[in-house]
């Protein structure tokens, strides 16, 4: 993507990628269901994945978020829904496409968060934060469209910023990749964290 | 009045803030034992926010909140009354209810089972004929402490302080502007689903209220950054002090403009934006041109002391205290009932994406408050003032506007009056020593 640089025209963010909400409830439908229950996928495709999820998350380690942002479908649905303490006989979904979230973005979406941190304006990171992100317990399934896989995982995400600033943040990923090339490209991901309270400030990162 | 050391409660709050040259003593900022003089004076005795009424729209209906750093349920009873009491058994004390919302007929204490009803009337225990064999004991003396709850347009607030004024004397001609986001259709509002957005900053609460109740110029320089990739560079924002104001009455703070929709402009969506202006004619028909062009305005405020809100983006908050440097955000989104289901959608997500803790706006401010908090750690530091005294001159001129009104949006005469306001309540022993603003006639007639 063209992050805004000083004194350039901004970009027309209209223009990016977007999706009908249609399309996004199809899509949150569709992570919903995510459940692990079709055929793994075979140790080949396990590595690749694994491969690039190390890659990625080394991306967003080191802020090369237009690299990052290449690793994103033009049709991305990236979600992150708000956890609600709630008894067991409660009947609502837990997760609800149309409640409020932490994140419920498009590609475009994702395109504006870059560009604030490019802006080189945002003073809360700057200095920059520090980041550690750890992907684990990576499985991968087959699904019923060719070249798209289903992927599980875990991760735990590291900031430090300033002194004595840190936020610790553990969580589970639900993926949609399709394949392109030799890699993948991103194209559903559900954020799972496990804190009905964030028990930090912001969630200044990507997931 | 110089103040070294640890503050005693023998120090007057009215000597730690000084209204007329807007210096403020940045102890109110750390020290605990003040701390705990606001939870009694402000938190104990406040009409505070607890829930809008769409959160609890059917009998059996509930939510769990704070008041102060009491942990209350709020519950429509099956009379329709929605009841506010202590989420805590007078038994031992343990929490009764440990769901964030909900419905039941019951709340079950989890340690002897002792069960209460919506209103929070003992109904049932155990074993109750040891209780029956107890000379003396009456169930109706044993159930959850209740709250005073009253209404605004379909905000729920609650007090716990039995002399307090009414709700209505409390916000008093603050209604009137409160309609240019309560009342701008028939059918009223309500919050989005989904329950509240929370998170947690190592700040005082006070730094994110009296922000929100007159603090606009912080938005030119911290969220630079934030506003660039919808507004562009420097150029989205406008803000001046013409066609610009601060209102407060009673402590409650709202600085805006007339732009309509400035504030609502930098969640970047224009179908968002088409929207509000073909409903431009008939929400000035019903407020009048002047409210109806503050209702997405570039605009923010503060019902005292912890409920704040902003315009445009129409994001409704609670600053939670949690001791002297830590706050909890609870935030919702309120919309018109009436406002189509997929402009509904639209501000869901443009909140979240400006004002909620990955919002483009909000991220930026966590930082600047933390910090203002922890800086007081040094003893020199927390002796010096804090500079509330921007009074840019011929500000405050006669008009017809109830309220304190000062002409111009930037200036810090709504927080130096949030402050007075503290002040106020944190010396007064009876409600007798706190003024009340009286009703202008016009803003009771709107209310």
């Amino acid at each position: 993507m063209n992050a805004t640089v000083q004194g350039a025209k901004k970009p027309d963010y209209s223009t990016y990628p977007n999706l009908t909400r249609a399309e996004a409830q199809v899509a949150a439908r569709q992570l919903l269901a995510l459940n692990g229950d079709g055929p793994a996928a075979d140790d080949t495709v396990l590595t690749s994945v694994e491969r690039f999820y190390r890659r990625e998350a080394r991306l967003l380690d080191d802020e090369r978020f237009s690299e990052w942002y290449d690793l994103l479908a033009d049709d991305l649905f990236y979600w992150m829904p708000l956890r609600e303490n709630r008894f067991r006989r409660d009947k609502r979904p837990a997760l609800d496409p149309d409640a409020m979230a932490l994140f419920d973005e498009r590609k475009a979406d994702i395109a504006v968060r870059i560009g604030r941190i490019a802006s080189n304006l945002v003073w809360t990171e700057d200095p920059p934060t520090r980041h550690v992100y750890i992907i684990s317990n990576v499985e991968v399934f087959e699904t019923e469209t060719p070249g798209e896989y289903e992927a599980h995982s875990t991760f735990l995400q590291y900031r430090n910023r300033s002194e004595h600033d840190e936020a610790t943040l553990a969580g589970r990923r639900r993926d949609v990749l399709r394949r392109v090339g030799d890699s993948y490209q991103i194209v559903r991901r559900l954020i799972l964290l496990p804190q009905s309270i964030l028990l930090t400030k912001n969630l200044s990162a990507f997931f | 009045m110089e103040l070294h050391g640890s503050i005693g409660v023998a120090i007057k709050a009215a000597e730690l803030v000084d209204i007329e040259l807007g210096h403020i003593d940045r102890r109110i900022f750390w020290e605990p034992e003040i701390y705990e003089r606001e939870l009694q004076q402000l938190f104990a005795r406040s009409w505070l926010f607890v829930a809008h009424e769409s959160q609890v729209d059917v009998p059996g209906a509930f939510v769990t909140t704070y008041m102060g750093q009491d942990s209350v349920i709020v519950a429509r009873a099956d009379s329709g009354a929605i009841n506010v009491f202590l989420n805590s058994c007078p038994h031992r004390g343990n929490r009764v209810c440990f769901a964030d919302s909900g419905q039941g007929r019951a709340f079950t204490c989890n340690y002897h089972g002792w069960s209460f009803a919506l209103d929070g009337a003992l109904k049932k225990m155990p074993k109750m004929g040891l209780y029956k064999s107890t000379p003396g004991f009456r169930m109706e003396d044993w159930g959850l402490k209740r709250a005073r709850v009253e209404s605004y347009k379909g905000l729920v607030f609650a007090t716990f302080d039995e002399t307090a004024p009414s709700l209505d004397a409390w916000l008093g001609d603050f209604r009137w502007y409160l309609d240019a986001v309560l009342d701008v259709e028939e059918g009223g509002t309500e919050f989005l689903p989904g329950g509240a957005t929370r998170s947690v900053m190592n700040c005082n609460w006070k730094f994110a209220a009296d922000n929100f109740a007159g603090d606009i110029y912080h938005a030119l320089w911290t969220h630079l950054g934030g506003s660039e990739p919808t507004l562009g560079r420097h150029g989205g924002v406008v803000v001046e002090n013409e066609r610009s104001w601060q209102v407060s009455v009673n402590g409650h703070g709202w600085e805006f403009n007339d732009s309509f929709l400035g504030n609502a402009a930098t969640m970047g969506d224009r179908e968002l934006l088409r929207y509000m202006r073909s409903r431009q004619e008939a929400i000035t028909a019903r407020l009048g041109a002047f409210r109806a062009n503050m209702w997405g305005s570039v605009a923010s405020g503060t019902v005292f002391p912890n409920l704040s809100f902003l315009p445009g983006y129409f994001t409704f908050r609670t600053f939670q205290p949690k001791g002297p440097t830590k706050t909890e955000i609870h935030a919702w989104t309120l919309v018109p009932k009436g406002m189509p289901d997929d402009i509904k959608d639209r501000f869901r997500r443009g909140s979240m994406r400006t004002f909620s803790p990955s919002g483009l706006l909000e991220m930026d401010d966590g930082e600047n408050w933390e910090h203002s908090t922890s800086a007081n750690a040094g003893f020199v530091t927390r002796n010096q003032k804090l500079c509330y005294s921007m009074a840019p001159a011929g500000q405050l001129e006669e008009t017809e506007l109830p309220g304190i009104v000062h002409n111009g949006q930037l200036s810090d005469a709504n927080q130096r009056l949030f402050y007075k306001r503290w002040a106020e309540m944190m010396d007064a022993d009876s409600w007798a020593d706190i003024p009340i603003a009286p009703c202008s006639a016009h803003a009771e007639a709107a209310a």
